[in-house]
Order: C-alpha cells, then structure tokens, then sequence
C-alpha cells in the first residue's frame, strides 16, 4: 500500500476551499492550491536569489517506490528567512531519513526550526519570506526540491501528508465534518458524492469516531476537540500516504486525550505501514512511540539516536540539560530542577561556534569560534550521531549516565 | 479552625447562567465549580489538576474575588473574604494574589516593564510611597532574575518565560501571604519552564507564600506541590499530600489520568499499567446524575459482573448517589477522595 500511486485527477483546489477568508483549512493545506510555484528556475544559493526552484516534472503516473524500505532522506537542508530585520536562519544542513513502518521524533523546544522543517519536505513553505537554499529531500529516490509544482502536488496528500499544529482551528466551521472529508476523495479521485461520502463514513469510522455515520453530517463546532482532532487525522490519511508528518498533534489536547489520540496514531500505522514523523516538545510522548529520535536546536539537529539509548545515555549536552529538566511523575525529586540557563538563539543573530555554547555547561575555547561542530556518527555506535566537540569527553559523559536515571544528583 | 490554615474554603459554588435567544433568557448553567472545600496552610503549595473545563481557572477567580460566588466561602486569616467590603476588602486583596497563564497576552503591550510591575502600588499606594517606586519595581525585578536596568522595555522585548518572571514580580510586589498561580509554566518550553518553577519555589521559601498551584502537567505539579487536589467536572475528587496523590491514588479517574502521562523513559513503556478512559468530558451545563465520573468510570464498569459483556452496566450507586469527599484507606495510610468504591490500584 505504500508504495501504490494516486495520481491527482482535475481540478487541484476545490472552489470553495479559499471561499471564507478567515479558514486557513485543511482541504487547502492538503490540495495546496498555487501559492509555492516559483518563477525562476535555477538552483543558486547566494544573495537574492530565489533558493532552489524545481523544474523536474514527472508522469503524472510515476510509481513510487521505497529503495530498501526507505521512504524519505533528507540531506543537508537549509532555509531562510528573508525579513526587514535580516536573514534568519532557520534551518542550517538538516539531515535525517525515515523507513516504512518507521516512527521518527523531531523533538525541540518551539522556534527550533520543526515546523519549517516539515514545511519544507512538504513544499508549502511560506515563500516569501522562506527559501530553501539548499540540500536535497528524496522521497522514493526523487529530489522533490528539484519537481516542478505540478509534479509535487501529486506527492502531497497523496504520498506525503501531514497534520498541522494549529488542527483545531483548521476544519472549515461552516461544512459538515463529512463533507471535508468526502471532498478529499471528490478532488483526488474524482469519485461522485454519494461514494465520497460513504468513504468519509469508512475513514471516520477508522479514527474509530462513535457512531460515524450518524455524525457525518454534523458541524466541526458539534465535536469535542479530540473529536475534531481525530477528523483532521481521517483527512490526512484518507489518501494512503506512505508518510505521515504530524506536527505537534496532541499538545492542545488533556493527556487523556493525547494517550487516545497517540494510541490511534500507532493503530494507523501498524495497518497501513506508513513512516510517522511525530513533532513535538514532549519528551514524554517520544519516548512511548518513536522508534528514533532527532533533537533539533536553533535549526540543526544535535543529535540523533534510537529512542532507548538517547533515553539510556544522552550524548550531547543539549539533550542531557533536557532530560534533566522535566520534572518526573513517579519521584519527587529535590527542590531545584536542574534547568537550562539562558534562552535559544535569535536566529538572525546566531553566536559563533556551536549554537548552543552560551548555554552550555561544558563549553571549551574551541566552542566559540570556527563552525559548528558537524553531526558525526559515534565511533562506538554508529546508530546514533551527536554534533559536539566533547562527544567523547568523560564529564560529558559521566553527566549524560545521571541525567538518564531523571537528574537525580 | 487549625493554627496554621491561611484560608479555608467551604462549599464553593460557581453557576455560569446559560443565555439562549433574542431575549437573553436563561435556559440552564454551567457549574463551573460545584462544591469545593479545602483548607491552605501557611507557606504550603496546593496544587490542582485536571482535565480542561474542570473549574481550575473559575475556582482561582472565585479564591481572588475576582468573581462573587453562588454560593459557599472563603474565609482568609479568619475574615470572612465574601463579606468584606471597601478599606477592608482592598487590605484582603494586598494578600491574596494571582500570576496568570499566558505570558503573551496578560501583560498589557503599551505599559513598560515598570508600570506593570508598578501597578499595584497604585492601588496601595501606602506600600510604596511615591519616591522609592522605583527602586522598588527594581528590587522586584531582580528579586525574580530580570535585569533591573530593563524596567523602561515592553513586554515584547521579554521572551516568554521573562514575562512569566514580568507576572511573578507584580504577583508579590505587594508581599501577599497568598499566590494563586493559573498555569504558570504551561506556555513554556521545558528549559525555561524549569527555571520559573524553580523562581516559585526559592520565592516560596525566601518570602513564606503559600501558592494554590492551578496546572494540568501531572509531573510538573507533583514537583512543586505538598498537597494535591483532583477536580472532575467542578468537584475535587480526590485531595491528599504530594505521595498520596501519585503513589497511592485512590479514585479511579486519579488513577486514569496518572496512567495516561507519558513517562519519559523508554524502557518504561509497556510496563506501567495504562488505564485508557475513553470518550470526553461531559458538559459541565449537564453533569451526569450521582457520581459524575461514572459516564466515564472504568472501575464501575469492573465492579458490575454484566459489565465485562460489554452491556456498560454499573453499580446503581454509582448513577444515583453523589459520593461524599471523605477519607479512605490508601494501604500506606489514608486520605480524601469521592468515590463509594475507593481503593488501590492493584497493578
Ligand atoms: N513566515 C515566517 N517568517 C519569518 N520567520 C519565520 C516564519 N516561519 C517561521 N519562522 C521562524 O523560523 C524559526 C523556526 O520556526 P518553526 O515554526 O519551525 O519552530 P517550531 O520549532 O515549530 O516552534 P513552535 O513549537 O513554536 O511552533 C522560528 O525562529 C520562526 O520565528
Ligand atoms: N464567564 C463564563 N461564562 C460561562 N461559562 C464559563 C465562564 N467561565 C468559565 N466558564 C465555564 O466553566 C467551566 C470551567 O472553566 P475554567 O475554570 O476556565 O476551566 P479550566 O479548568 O480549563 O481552567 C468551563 O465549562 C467553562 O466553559
Ligand atoms: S560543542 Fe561545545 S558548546 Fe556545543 S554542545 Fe558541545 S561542549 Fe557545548
Ligand atoms: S463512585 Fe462509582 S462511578 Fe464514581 S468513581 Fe467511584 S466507582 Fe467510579
Ligand atoms: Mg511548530
Ligand atoms: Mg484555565
């Protein structure tokens, strides 16, 4: 099912999808109407340029295939900001790949550079102001940076597909829930309104919604908010994406809620076989469904590891100062959270260095000038990859081994 | 009333009128809070949890008189709050204090740091007088780890957890005994929501306040709190000390929510028992008959042999009489909750 192609027929946005002028919804972030067609075409990175703009246009039919179970590897992704105030670098060289079946965190504190991210594997970043500027986003061996739009809007949805941070406040109030969600397959597929709907049953009956059919016509403002939550989740897989990119899904909702939402997430996938990527800032969350985790600060990622080792023995002083500062439900620690000082980095001001040295405990002469340290590979495990000078520092170390057992000193 | 109790209170009711049609006309009410009592001790922080809509924010209002009651009181120090009028009322109030949840939007954006920080002198003018303001906004500031020289920016020159600190500093500049703090560090990331939750506590033990400690992150309230009180649907449900609450809950809805806090670490998973409650808070215009939670009540539904066929059924008690908050054997002890089948968790 992955792997299967769905080409888009007709018309790409439904007519009444920009109709009212405050719904930001969902039918247009998933159809993505024009909005990211680029006028130039050449891939430069420098100056005014327009970042990379794709020319690549593919059959409408093209098959997607995951090589080797790999669904998407990102290389060295970069994006800008283009403001008043000057050029904020938002994403500096990110890098990380994700398999069928697989769950991977982005996990980072807000303004890290996430939803950019996943704007950019998208294509629907907000340009202007934002421009790749560099690296490659494969996605079954094609650089979809490098696709004409028209070619990429049949990736969206379809192949890739997400579920936006601010979900609650994206269905249209003014359409039944059913109706949305019966146009994804009006639009994608061009199926007749009787059978759209009656998909619409089927999907809404899959995000296991009670008494489905009875509710397909009721109105967004008629279900609780993870009622609608679960609506926003039918419409990003009522195509069979084979990747799932789920920004921040669960952080508006109480934590039962979230445990059912996160526990439909996973059902979902288990049938289908899709790669999540699962954005948050809950190391909670992570640590009950990724398989891997990537920790993104100030726009490049500081390390990456499978979730039980990053848990077991943080490497990078980032995570460690993480790991230590969430409270713990099963133990009342001393009085004092061993908090991070200081704030992330202003992006259009970033230190030199690493960009985490003036919060950094650890911090050496080397920290402070030249580049920052590039995310290696460590040489005992090349599982994981950390990007910092002391990686193989023993008080690094000693102090990663205390924060795992929850900061307790 | 025991020596060390700052404030008690009793039977606090809050109805919302529900106003349907042209005319206004009222058609039912939403029980915002419906029957809470509790004493805070003196330098001690209760916290209070709960799913969103419970009451946490209506009962913080009700404990400022910010809002009048229903019904019920709330006695400070020995007087009587809801009774107290003009010179008296305005001497309670340099008492009792309240930081809000969102840094971003409870600051006003055109007052500085100063004025905003300032502000309650100009309502107790008799704290500050007129010219050691100043120096006194600036003993705030630093006293909450803000650059005192900052006290001409706007809030938009702060970060977020800054402005939390901008909140905290009005919240005690008038010394109160008393801080009721709604969500304090909900908006903040973990690395800055550490460092206010630790400004709270130092505050806590330099200045002897006693915080009400209004959040919905199970962990971060364990962290901060002595006592800890469960609200459901504006009643609390179970009240007991930090220990009590999380290594002995005793009502089933305490111990669904705990269960459904993920932990994080890994090797955990799997192995803690996962209590999945399902469907959403009912209406709070419409609670459910007898005890409130047994719509949702997973221990009910055990607790009836035709229950395990799926026929949803439940102890009549449970839809017929509204348990009482009394105490209960927890096996290390006892404490309050309200549940006519208390017990233990056995995992
Ligand atoms: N349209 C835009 N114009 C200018 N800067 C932007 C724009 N969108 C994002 N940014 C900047 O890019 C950086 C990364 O933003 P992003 O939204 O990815 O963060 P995030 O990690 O998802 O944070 P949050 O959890 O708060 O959403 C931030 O500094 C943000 O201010
Ligand atoms: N001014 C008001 N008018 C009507 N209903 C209100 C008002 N304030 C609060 N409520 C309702 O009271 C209930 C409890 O609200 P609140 O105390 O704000 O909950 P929370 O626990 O999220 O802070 C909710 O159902 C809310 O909608
Ligand atoms: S490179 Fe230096 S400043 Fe950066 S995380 Fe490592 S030790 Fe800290
Ligand atoms: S009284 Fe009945 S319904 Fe209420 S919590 Fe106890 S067992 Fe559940
Ligand atoms: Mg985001
Ligand atoms: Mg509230």
């Amino acid at each position: 099912m992955a792997n299967e192609s769905h080409p888009a027929p007709g018309p790409l946005v439904p007519e009444n999808a920009k109709a009212s002028a405050t719904y930001q919804g969902s039918l247009d972030s998933i159809t993505f109407g024009e909005g990211s067609a680029l006028p130039l075409n050449k891939p430069v990175s420098s100056g005014k340029d327009r970042g990379i703009v794709g020319t690549n246009v593919l059959p409408a039919k093209h098959a997607w295939t995951p090589v080797d179970g790999r669904l998407l590897s990102v290389t060295d992704l970069m994006v800008e900001f283009r403001t008043r105030e000057g050029v904020a670098h938002a994403i500096n060289g990110v890098s990380f790949t994700l398999d069928q079946r697989e769950t991977l965190a982005i996990l980072g504190e807000s303004g890290s550079g996430k939803s950019v991210t996943a704007q950019a594997v998208m294509g629907i970043l907000d340009t202007p102001p934002g421009y790749v500027t560099g690296g490659s986003v494969e996605y079954c061996g094609v650089d979809l940076l490098r696709l004409a739009e028209k070619s990429r809007r049949h990736v969206r949805g379809a192949q890739i597909s997400m579920i936006f941070q601010d979900a609650l406040s994206s269905l249209n109030p003014v359409f039944p829930v059913g109706w949305q969600i019966a146009e994804m397959f009006r639009v994608h597929r061009g199926m007749n309104k009787t059978d759209a709907l009656e998909k619409a049953v089927g999907l809404m009956e899959r995000v296991r919604i009670p008494a489905a059919r009875e509710r397909v016509k009721a109105y967004p403002h008629q279900f609780s908010g993870g009622m609608r939550q679960r609506i926003m989740i039918a419409m990003a897989i009522a195509l069979d994406p084979a990747v799932l990119i789920a920004d921040e899904p669960t952080t508006a909702l109480d934590v039962t809620v979230q445990a059912q939402i996160m526990d439909l997430l996973k059902e979902l996938q288990d049938e289908s076989g899709m790669g999540l990527i699962l954005i948050t800032h809950d190391l909670g969350v992570v640590a009950n469904v990724a398989d891997r985790i990537a920790v993104m600060y100030a726009g490049r990622l500081m390390e990456t590891a499978p979730v039980g080792p990053l848990y077991a023995e943080p490497r990078h002083p980032y995570t460690i100062g993480l790991l230590e500062s969430v409270p713990r439900l099963d133990s009342k620690l001393g009085e004092t959270l061993p908090a991070i000082g200081g704030l992330p980095p202003n992006l259009l001001a970033m230190p030199t260095g690493c960009p985490f040295n003036p919060r950094c405990r650890f911090a050496v002469e080397k920290c402070w000038t030249g580049t920052p340290p590039p995310l290696t590979p460590l040489v005992d495990d090349d599982s994981r990859a950390t990007a910092c000078w002391l990686v193989d520092d023993p008080s690094v170390r000693g102090e990663g081994q205390i924060a795992a057992t929850g900061g307790a000193r | 009333m025991s020596a060390d109790v700052i404030l008690e209170a009793r039977d606090l009711v809050k109805h919302y009128p529900i106003k349907t049609g042209i005319i206004r006309r009222t058609t039912g009410h939403v029980r915002a809070v419906d029957g809470v009592s509790f004493d805070l001790h003196a330098g001690e922080t209760l916290g209070v949890v709960g799913e969103s809509g419970c009451g946490k924010s209506t009962l913080g209002r009700l404990l400022m008189r910010l809002e009048e009651p229903t019904s019920g009181s709330v006695t400070f120090e020995g007087v009587d709050m809801y009774t107290q009028r003009g010179a008296a009322m305005r001497r309670l109030r340099r008492d009792i204090q309240i930081v809000f949840q969102d840094p971003y939007t409870s600051l006003n954006p055109r007052k500085t740091v100063g004025d905003i920080v300032g502000e309650p002198f100009d309502i107790h003018p008799s704290v500050a007088p007129k010219g050691s303001r100043r120096r006194k906004v600036q003993e705030l500031l630093d006293l909450v780890g803000l650059n005192p020289e900052h006290i001409n920016r706007y809030p938009h020159q702060f970060s977020g957890g800054q402005r939390q600190r901008i909140g905290v500093a009005r919240g005690i500049a008038l010394s109160p005994k008393v801080l009721i703090c709604d969500e304090p560090v909900s908006a903040l990331d973990v690395s800055v929501q550490a460092q206010v939750v630790n400004l709270l506590e130092q505050l806590q033990k330099d200045l002897g306040l006693a915080y009400i400690f209004i959040a919905h992150d199970l962990a971060v309230v364990r962290h901060i709190s002595d006592r800890v009180a469960v609200m459901y649907l504006g009643k609390i449900v179970e009240l007991g000390d930090e220990t009590q609450i999380y290594d002995h809950p005793i009502h089933p809805y305490t111990q669904a929510l705990l269960s459904a806090v993920p932990v994080p670490d890994p090797s955990e998973k799997g192995k803690r028992v996962q209590i999945r409650l399902t469907g959403d808070v009912p209406s709070p215009a419409n609670p459910p008959s007898g005890c409130r939670f047994h719509t949702r009540c997973w221990l009910a539904q055990t607790l009836c042999p035709l229950a395990a066929d799926g026929s949803g059924s439940i102890p009549p008690q449970c839809s017929q009489e509204i348990p009482e908050l009394v105490t209960h054997d927890d096996g290390a002890g006892s404490h309050e909750a309200a549940c006519h089948f208390a017990r233990t968790l056995e995992a």
